[in-house]
């Protein structure tokens, strides 16, 4: 057995904590499942259709078992979810602030089986929680006649949900410098990535729901959970639509089952962690991603953007619950609305990326520590100058092509939209190209350059101070000021990169819009205002990383 | 065995380690001393391949230790400042977890953990949880944990900083023992006179500079080195005060006593000039009945480069 599984067993599973831990799962669960399941298989109250009198009709286990299921796997999820992943976070931040990471560092295991003891050792107990809600699932199953093929695939993406979780919270625990922080930061980014981006997802990126078991709960489980006896048109308009909207997920111009989908989603992220975690157990002081493993990444996460819009751009459908409330059947005949929606998924898919980017120069571009020992090894060794590949090396290079893939995948969607027969846009392609790469370009060369001459306060103070400060400002003018300061505010919101999607299609689709003149000359100054700031950034940080390098 | 050349560590704009060079024979105890952000833990962690230098090179023997880090680390037994154990295992168990990570079998790995547990007088413990045990006690478990896969090379921080004199002894023993058996082994201590009687060599450190290195003789008996004499005299002698103040080598008088008989004297000429000084005394009419020189203690010298004495920046 791994010795750091056998490690979190016999810390966390000695007699003591087997009947304490057992006793208060069995306790929980049977008070749980046996109240929804006697409260589920009661008969309910129903009008009689002919002579218009209450009756209520007779008890049944079956809906008693599917009403409890649910809650049986909400605790099921509480367990390992939940509980799960935020002692993977504590106890690796706490080892990495107590020494004991360190300890493991230096044993000859493989990473990789270093990775699996954490993830699998550390929540011993909450495995053996789980384990005691078993033959409550044997039951339901049993009694409420859930077809075992729909089950199995739950649960698989139910256990591929918790480890990447829990190697979420692993990862944030290796990578992130100050230990307290670790598990501040590991809460933040699985609500993030977890909760926040999924929902994301309803308005039209899709692949982002499938980061949860939502999708297969609510495409495979729900519609067998219907109460027996009671006909599918009689379901709340709701339960149809959401039951009915996982069924598939629409991908370039095919149709995925939520499962395949979830296991894809969820396989590249456990792919990047598990590179990640890989590295980290190496050699601590490497960055998290290589260039290359970078740019793979990215590079997928363009091709599941694209497949995931390019139903919503080539044939105006969106998936998602909001989606579908934008897509451009929902407005035959009011251009101005379907414009609308048109520039909030593209603004979300630019956002998304130029986030994504953000990460990856703060990940692999060198600071000025990494690069000053590639430098000093470079000497060392009579090289020529510092491998383009390797960590130390400057990543203007890197910057500029996860930024080309970005501008593609951008281009293809525009020309996917002005060949469509659905959307009808007021302006060319190029016109609609041209200022986003400038934007994107510069945007790159000021952040690459910023990440390779500070350390992380500078950087991420610069970012701060940079993108969100005009954001509050403009937002306090807005309020207060708004109509006489439309300029400014425009102008305050365009030194953002976020914000320059939205600004520019407006103005780019001013007429279709009815927008005033002078707006719309406001909106074309903010554009001029922003690639201006963007530009001096990109040139002044740029010159002078250049002068501390030659120096 | 170990071999540490040109090492630089920068954290940030900080340079924790300056252009540090020194070896360590196999089999010998070598000791590292300095005060408090000397760069000593810095060095033993890198050595420990848990922080990775900005410049530099450090070898195991014939192994490099950047650039063949997995062999370095089975070579390799770990044991810093302050004991972290996993407080929820027992002890024996904690030794196993690390038998087992170093990939023993569950046979090899109950001899090893006997063992240690025995080297380190911990088998009575053996059974406790790691969170029962005092300081001293986890310092010794940690050190039982360091030995279970048979490390050829030992690196330990202040491995005596929390222990009680007795266990002190033991474990400065029990370092001794594992080094006549052909074990390497590097330590840092602010315990000095600790050093003095376990370490082979030592050197030590300020400002992220190995400021002297050598064996305690080499280092005790320069000629840059200041010594004390002490003298004990018949009967008073006024005049001495003012013979010390016009002598160019003799500072520092400092009597000992109230009848002024006994004295203490700082020499920092050459060794040989002692026996002229004496001689000196006595013409004068001095009626010296005891004169011993107090060899300069590790302690005296760690003091003095603490200090920032001139004749040790000029030798480094």
């Amino acid at each position: 057995m791994n010795p750091l599984i056998l490690k979190g067993i016999r810390e966390n599973l000695r007699l003591k904590h087997l009947v304490a831990a057992g006793l208060f799962s069995l306790i929980v669960c049977s008070t749980l499942y046996l109240t929804a399941y006697l409260n589920g298989s009661e008969g309910k109250w129903d009008r009689d259709p002919i002579t218009n009198d209450w009756v209520k009709s007779e008890s049944s286990p079956v809906n008693g078992a599917r009403n409890a299921f649910t809650f049986l796997l909400a605790l099921q999820g509480f367990y390992l979810m939940f509980l799960g992943t935020g002692r993977v976070a504590s106890i690796t931040a706490e080892e990495r602030e107590s020494g004991l990471l360190d300890y493991q560092h230096m044993t000859p295991m493989n990473p990789l089986s270093k990775i699996a003891g954490y993830i699998f050792g550390i929540p011993a107990r909450e495995y053996y929680m789980f384990f005691f809600t078993l033959p409550f699932l044997g039951h339901a199953i049993l009694v409420g006649k859930l077809p075992l093929a729909n089950i199995i695939q739950l649960y698989s993406v139910f256990f591929c949900s918790v480890i990447l979780y829990h190697l979420t919270a692993h990862a944030v625990g290796l990578v992130v410098p100050k230990p307290r922080a670790a598990s501040w930061v590991s809460r933040i980014v699985v609500l993030g990535l977890y909760v926040v981006l999924p929902g994301l997802g309803q308005a039209g990126i899709s692949f982002l729901s499938f980061l949860t078991i939502l999708p297969t709960y609510f495409g495979k489980i729900l519609p067998i959970l219907q109460r027996d006896g009671i006909e599918k048109s009689s379901r709340s308009v709701y339960e149809t639509k959401i039951t009915d909207f996982w069924q598939d997920v629409p991908f370039f111009n095919l149709t995925i089952s939520p499962t395949t989908f979830t296991f894809l989603m969820q396989g590249l992220l456990i792919l990047t962690l598990l590179v990640t975690g890989y590295r980290k157990w190496k050699n601590q002081s490497l960055p998290a991603l290589s260039k290359a493993s970078a740019f793979v990444i990215f590079f997928i996460f363009q091709f599941l953007l694209l497949g995931c819009l390019w139903t919503f751009f080539d044939k105006g459908e969106a998936s998602g619950l909001i989606g579908q409330e934008f897509s451009a059947n929902s407005f035959k005949g009011r251009e101005d609305n379907m414009i609308g929606g048109l520039i909030l998924v593209i603004s979300i898919f630019f956002s998304l990326s130029l986030l994504f980017i953000l990460c990856l120069v703060n990940i692999c571009c060198p600071n000025r520590h990494l690069y000053l020992k590639g430098i000093q090894r470079v000497a060392k060794f009579n090289l020529p100058r510092i491998p383009r590949t390797a960590d130390e090396s400057s990543g203007l290079g890197f910057s500029l092509i996860l930024g080309l893939i970005n501008l593609f995948t951008y281009s293809a969607l525009i020309n996917l939209t002005l060949n469509s027969d659905f959307w009808v846009l007021g302006s060319s392609f190029l016109s609609l190209c041209i200022i986003p790469a400038a934007i994107l370009f510069l945007t790159i060369c000021y952040l690459q350059a910023s990440r390779e001459q500070w350390f992380n306060l500078g950087f991420w103070g610069f970012i701060g101070l940079l993108w969100i400060t005009p954001l509050l400002a403009s937002l306090v003018l807005g309020v207060g000021w708004g109509e006489e300061n439309i300029g400014v505010i425009l102008k305050l919101l365009a030194i953002n990169p976020l914000s320059i999607i939205p600004i520019h299609w407006i103005s780019e689709n001013s007429e279709m819009i009815g927008l005033p003149q002078n707006l719309s000359q406001d909106f074309n100054s903010a554009i001029l205002f922003g690639l201006l700031i963007a530009g001096l950034f990109a040139i002044i940080l740029q010159a002078r990383l250049f002068y501390l390098r030659k120096k | 065995m170990i071999q540490v050349e040109d090492l630089k560590i920068h954290y940030g704009e900080f340079v924790a380690v300056d252009n540090l060079s020194f070896s360590v024979k196999k089999g010998s105890v070598f000791g590292l001393i300095g005060p408090n952000g000397a760069g000593k833990t810095t060095t033993i962690k890198a050595i420990a391949t848990l922080i990775e230098p900005t410049y530099g090179e450090i070898k195991l023997g014939d192994t490099s230790v950047l650039h063949e880090p997995e062999e370095a680390r089975s070579m390799l037994g770990y044991m810093p400042d302050f004991p972290p154990v996993y407080d929820d295992l027992r002890v024996d168990e904690f030794c196993d977890l690390f038998a087992h990570a170093y990939g023993q079998s569950a046979t090899e790995r109950k001899e090893k953990v006997d063992l240690a547990l025995a080297q380190t007088d911990l088998t009575d413990k053996r059974r406790d949880l790691c969170k029962s045990l005092s300081r001293g006690m986890k310092q010794r478990a940690l050190l039982a944990k360091s030995l279970v896969h048979d490390p050829s090379v030992m690196l330990l921080d202040e491995p005596g900083a929390n222990l009680d004199p007795k266990a002190r002894i033991d474990m400065r023993n029990l370092l001794r023992k594992l080094a006549d058996q052909g074990k390497t082994i590097l330590v840092s201590s602010h315990v000095l006179t600790e050093l003095e009687d376990l370490c082979d060599e030592i050197g030590i450190m300020r400002n992220g500079k190995m400021v002297v290195c050598g064996s305690l003789d080499e280092i005790t008996q320069s000629k840059h080195t200041q010594r004390t004499l002490e003298i004990e005299l018949l009967k008073s002698f006024p005049e001495l005060p003012q013979w010390v103040e016009q002598h160019a080598t003799l500072s520092g008088l400092k009597e000992t006593n109230e009848s002024k008989t006994h004295f203490q004297i700082i020499h920092s000429g050459s060794r040989e000039e002692v026996p002229e000084i004496l001689s000196q005394m006595i013409g004068l009419g001095v009626e010296v009945t005891s004169f011993t020189t107090r060899k300069s203690k590790v302690e005296d010298l760690f003091l003095e480069i603490e200090s920032g004495s001139s004749s040790f920046d000029q030798d480094s």
